[in-house]
């Protein structure tokens, strides 16, 4: 599972999801893309399992980029605890994606595997996804 | 044949003015360049889209027509919606067409490599463009790579690339351009037992990076 190797402090604060993804909205390294419509965070698992999706579909053929990484700690109380006596512990990690973020790319495979692949990736993933190309990028 | 395009110069600055331009079908636009002030422009939609569907693309070369003055200009930049894939803003360059230029070409390869048909491998396009100066008028459209002698595990470099005449390369010879890779054997080791690697890692907490005991004693 993906996670940091040092960080500065355990815990973080929950934070806001605002505004677009500015930045890693566009296709880097391969040709096709699955890019985020909808803020979320993101978990470890999530990206894990739409990771493990698209490799079996592809079936080694072809090479896979992952654009994001759970840099973002989220704490839980245990249950049945009584409220106060400071933050939880980090239970899962997460990162926080906005509109336009391109999650997956993938490289050296045809449109119609990589379309397939990343549909069924898309399932694994908590919010509204859509396939990019850079081909099939129409400016409006 | 050059392209001429319209364009007004606009007076109002800020978000909310761009807004306004961007509800009437046009973007807002700066142009700029050596020598010369910045001038604040609007243009249509249509004509930019005109302009980068030829295929030369963002390198085309057009001229910008407005208040009775043509000038020879560039796409420097553009900005583009993230979701919407509207066009924001553009940035035009002022050239002169008798000075070089450094401009970003597309590679295209050619052919299929005997790696992809015989061997099994996949391309992988590395780099996709190539930085090169020349002359505004010997701009090529992209550059053509012949890949279809690569064998497995075999790439091009961008000092591989034979350029047309009056074209200078920028780019570092050493670069990578295609490369003819082998498919990953990676997945076994994941179906063996994922469940078991997950509930390892997750209990595991990354290291926390802690201050010297000496720095803390001085702040």
């Amino acid at each position: 599972m993906l996670m940091p190797k040092k960080v500065k402090y355990r815990k973080q604060q929950r934070g806001r999801m605002r505004g677009y993804a500015w930045r890693g909205s566009s296709l880097s390294f391969g040709e096709y893309g699955l890019q985020a419509l909808e803020p979320c965070w993101l978990t470890a698992r999530q990206i894990e399992a739409g990771r493990i999706t698209i490799s079996r579909h592809i079936k080694r053929k072809g090479k896979l980029w992952i654009r994001v990484f759970p840099w973002k700690p989220i704490t839980k109380k245990p249950t049945e605890v009584r409220m106060g006596k400071g933050k939880g512990d980090p239970e899962f990690w997460v990162d926080v994606v906005k509109p336009g973020k391109i999650i997956y790319e993938l490289e050296g495979i045809s449109e119609s595997i990589a379309r397939e692949a990343m549909r069924l990736a898309a399932h694994k993933l908590p919010i509204k996804t859509r396939f990019v190309s850079r081909e099939s990028k129409e400016l409006r | 044949m050059s392209i001429t395009v319209k364009a007004e110069r606009r007076e109002k600055r800020g978000k909310n003015s761009s807004r306004q331009i961007r509800r009437e079908g046009k973007v807002p636009v700066i142009l700029y360049g050596p020598n010369i002030d910045n001038v604040c422009l609007s243009m249509n939609k249509k004509d930019l889209f005109g302009i980068l569907k030829t295929e030369t693309g963002e390198n085309t070369i057009f001229k910008v027509s407005f208040d009775s003055d043509k000038r020879d200009v560039m796409i420097k930049d553009l900005q583009v919606g993230p979701v919407s894939d509207e066009i924001l803003h553009v940035d035009l360059i002022q050239i002169a067409m008798d000075k070089e230029i450094q401009v970003s070409v597309p590679i295209l390869p050619m052919g299929d490599p005997v790696g992809v048909k015989n061997e099994g491998g996949f391309i992988d396009l590395i780099t996709r463009e190539v930085e090169i100066e020349c002359l505004p008028k010997d701009i090529p459209d992209h550059i053509k790579v012949d890949i279809s002698s690569l064998h497995l595990n075999q790439s091009i470099k961008v000092e591989d690339i034979v350029l047309p005449e009056r074209v200078k390369m920028i780019s570092d010879p050493d670069t990578l351009l295609v490369l003819v890779e082998a498919p990953t054997k990676e997945e076994i080791v994941e179906e063996v037992a994922p469940e078991k690697e997950e509930v390892i890692s997750e209990e595991e907490e990354p290291e926390v990076i802690k201050k010297e005991k000496g720095e803390e004693e001085k702040e």
